[in-house]
């Protein structure tokens, strides 16, 4: 504030200049302000994923969690690209020069909608893959403990039930053939006949596609059997035996490495061909029993078809992993801190692909206009934000993909 | 052109930015992507053998501090403004890092307070010998 005294003397009031809190115009300086607060806001997301990680006594590695490392320098990429591309706008601008402005800030635009693509698919892949950032559509379980046990039992028992319905189609749609075929004898209007007719036609239709696969399906329930009988019930029921807690662990956790066959190692297979031995030798000594148990026989004779199974054909089925070699099976599996990772990355990059959706209506809104000088400051104040969102991303993308 | 007239709306379209050409920023441009390149390094087996992962971890963030400096100072045009710069960043960034400084007793130092039954119900390391971890169970997982 300055007075005037000139003034002051001559009309007998003083005459007040007011000047700005800061030398910048009133749109920069309210979005100086919004970043202040988005500063604090991304550094309690940041700080709390680097906290949480740290903190924790495990972390699943990018191979785990299907993050792909060079996608996310890509993206990098893109967004160092798209801040160069609002900059050279920025200056275009205030060139007044307006073709090239657009020019710039189209590239800008696009090179975000790229983003935001390569973004989505990744979410996709996470998705693909089973992992949510929540329940119910997530796989993933943080231990492979008796509830998870319990979980793959269940998924493994609803999908025998979907190949028996697939495969009771075939009855099903003979039955509907059957009806349709005396429809058709009894109609007297024309209008009955064809409706028979196009009844006739499409219970063939569905009993052709249902015998075709008919033999897929019933060769798909009893995989699916025998990995609930022999993997699932077997070891869940060898561990509850078990008086060694250790041992019981070791049981549940072989029903994971089966699933999902998270290490390259070669510990599983040993184990399993020992325990082929040990139960043959088991085996061999029940049948030959006065007493026969046949409950505990037929246990044993499951349990080895399994494990021959698994390591037929140099173990494909156990070096791949039930979930990988069957793409239309997904089975629960277990990535230890998986939902809290989950969780930590949908919420760092879902909130910043939302400012970046954001930062592209600002520029979907600024492109139809001409942007010349008297646009510049909106294209400066627009271009900010752009490199604040920039600058989240060249710490996201280290955290969330290298370390 | 006064303060007043700086910030006067019918001037600030015609205002004078006065940083020169665009060569500087493609300059930075560059940087950043060779910066970017050298933080990608950290992916490939060869550094991993290389470089123990708490340097690396140290590197990437002093390149991250690196670029973003650079996109702060350049690109966001910080390196020419006044000193009202700091009146706005430097209150943001103190309360920035109490933010996650207050988050680390509670959240980081966790597993510091777990009693045995919570340690129970935790997602542990599969491969990562048991003992390594303070206060965790020991438990062996064969078939990992």
């Amino acid at each position: 504030m300055s007075q005037h005294h000139d003034d002051h003397h001559e009309h007998g009031h003083i005459q007040l200049e007011y000047q700005p809190a800061l030398p910048i115009p009133n749109g920069k300086l309210c979005l100086w302000l919004f970043l202040s607060t988005e500063i604090m806001f991304f550094a309690g997301l940041i700080g709390a994923y680097i906290v949480l990680r740290f903190g924790a006594p495990t972390w699943p590695s990018p191979h785990d969690v299907h993050l792909s490392e060079p996608i996310g320098a890509f993206n990098t990429f893109v967004l160092i690209c798209s801040s160069l591309s609002v900059v050279l706008a920025l200056e275009a601008a205030k060139s007044n020069k307006t073709g090239l402005a657009k020019f710039w800030m189209c590239v800008t635009f696009l090179l975000g909608l790229s983003f935001l693509g390569v973004k989505a698919y990744e979410y996709k892949e996470k998705f693909a893959h089973g992992i949510y950032p929540a329940y119910p559509h997530g796989l993933l379980y943080d231990k492979p403990d008796v509830y998870y046990a319990s979980a793959v039992k269940v998924a493994l028992e609803d999908a025998a039930k979907e190949c028996t319905t697939q495969i009771d189609l075939v009855d099903k749609s003979a039955a509907d053939i059957d009806a349709a075929k005396s429809e058709l004898e009894e109609a007297e209007k024309p209008e009955d006949k064809k409706k028979a007719e196009e009844k006739l036609a499409a219970a063939q239709k569905v009993n052709e596609q249902a015998v075709a696969m008919a033999d897929t399906y019933k060769e798909r329930r009893e995989t699916l059997e025998l990995l609930r009988n022999g993997l699932i019930q077997w070891n869940t029921r060898q561990a509850t035996q078990t008086a060694n807690p250790v041992e019981g662990q070791a049981l549940l956790s072989s029903i994971a490495y089966t699933i999902q066959h998270p290490h390259e190692d070669e510990e599983e297979l040993t184990r399993l061909v020992e325990e082929k031995g040990t139960l043959t030798t088991k085996l061999a000594e029940l049948e030959k029993a006065e007493e026969k148990d046949p409950q505990e026989i037929a246990l044993i004779q499951t349990r080895l078809k399994l494990i021959d199974y698994l390591t037929a054909d140099n173990a494909e089925v156990l070096r791949h992993g039930v979930n990988h070699t069957y793409d239309w099976l997904d089975l629960p599996f277990v990535i230890p801190s998986g939902n809290m990772w989950a969780s930590t990355y949908f919420l760092l990059t879902g909130f910043h692909a939302i400012h970046v959706l954001v930062g592209l209506i600002v520029f979907a809104v600024a492109l139809p206009a001409t942007l010349g000088v008297a646009k510049a400051t909106f294209i400066e104040a627009a271009g900010l934000y752009w490199h604040f969102v920039d600058l989240v991303w060249i710490f996201l993308f280290p955290i969330l993909y290298l370390f | 052109m006064s303060s007043t007239e700086h910030a006067h709306p019918h001037h600030e379209g015609a205002q004078e930015f006065g940083h020169g050409g665009t060569g500087k920023y493609w300059a930075v441009f560059l940087a950043l992507c060779l910066l970017t390149g050298c933080s990608f390094l950290t992916y490939f087996e060869m550094w991993h053998h290389a470089i123990p992962v708490s340097v690396s971890r140290a590197f990437m963030m002093a390149v991250s501090v690196s670029k973003a400096l650079l996109v702060m100072g350049f690109f966001m045009h910080l390196i020419w403004e006044a000193n009202w710069k700091w009146v706005l960043t430097v209150p943001a960034a103190m309360m920035a890092v109490f933010l996650v400084c207050m988050l680390i007793p509670d959240i980081g130092f966790r597993t510091y307070h777990y009693s045995s039954h919570r340690w129970n119900h935790t997602p542990q390391p599969i491969e990562q010998p048991a003992e390594q971890l303070e206060g965790a169970p020991a438990s062996l997982q064969p078939g990992h």
